[in-house]
């Protein structure tokens, strides 16, 4: 099965950095009004020294940056793009990301699972991202599940 | 940060407005997630879905909107969901919440929380669990 070979695949390290306006795009667009994404002034209040993030921004990076995009996932795993369905998701936060932080994204294929059953099989791939700051920190894990229906 | 949480603890339910198609349209150019299944009709309903659906990630921002609604964002360090429905235009999401388990770790204490999404109809899209630092 072509699916499992791609076990192990590791995606072209990218960096991106983190843009006012598409923090603000999001936000706008998940209709979320949460000042903290938007207002410094709120921010500060709330413990942070600029605005930052709404908890699903890496996904933001992560399409835009040429290596992750909906379409270089599928051709990187050769899936068809209309069987694609997200199955899981997960975010693990480990540090404060702020407008202007240069975040480096570096993806692998940390497993791949083949089911068949009787409404029709599927590949799931379990993708996982670490982000890394400027400074070099860990700042966050993503945790996917991608599901390719046969 | 002040409020003391018990495994069973409700948050209070999370109501957004409609989802519309104009919002795929941002969400689409927000995140850079353009799978034509979530714009164009013709996609969706070659995909199996009648038509278009919308994107699992706008449904998990909406729960992260909920959650940084219910416990400081900066108290946050884990989310996790699982997609289990479609979401299409009109559907009114609902997120609603509760606490599972207080662990107390010294000085520091973190909720682990379930958290689920909604339609109108009672139909779930998200089941998930958060943790927070609180």
């Amino acid at each position: 099965m072509a699916a499992l070979d791609k076990k192990g695949l590791k995606f072209k390290e990218y960096t991106m950095t983190v843009e006012r306006g598409k923090i603000k795009e999001l936000a706008g667009a998940i209709g979320d009004p949460n000042p903290i994404y938007s207002d410094a002034g709120a921010a500060k209040a709330a413990g942070y020294r600029d605005i930052t993030i709404p908890p699903t921004f890496m996904q933001v990076i992560d399409m835009w940056s040429g290596v992750l995009g909906f379409e270089e996932q599928c051709r990187a795993l050769e899936m068809n793009p209309l069987k694609v369905l997200h199955g899981e998701q997960e975010f693990e936060y480990l540090a404060d990301i702020y407008p202007g932080d240069v975040i480096s994204g570096a993806a692998r294929v940390a497993n791949v699972a083949v089911r068949t059953g009787s409404s029709g099989g599927m590949n799931i791939f379990k993708l996982e991202t670490r982000y890394t700051n400027q400074h070099g920190q860990l700042v966050m894990v993503s945790r996917a599940s991608i599901i390719e229906r046969h | 940060m002040g409020t003391v949480f018990s495994a069973g603890d409700s948050f209070p339910d999370y109501k957004k407005a409609p989802v519309s198609r104009l919002q795929l349209v941002k969400f689409a150019g927000a995140s850079g997630d353009f799978n034509t299944i979530h714009l164009f009709s013709e996609a969706g309903e070659k995909a199996g879905a009648g038509g278009v659906i919308a994107h699992g990630m706008l449904v998990m921002g909406m729960v992260g909107e909920a959650i940084a609604h219910w416990v400081p964002r900066k108290a946050l360090k884990k989310m996790s969901v699982r997609f289990k429905g479609m979401t299409l235009p009109g559907d009114e999401i609902t997120v609603s919440g509760k606490v599972a388990d207080v662990i107390k770790n010294g000085e520091e204490t973190s909720i682990i929380c379930k958290v689920t999404a909604k339609d109108q109809n009672g139909q779930v899209k998200i089941t998930g669990s958060f943790e927070a630092l609180v």
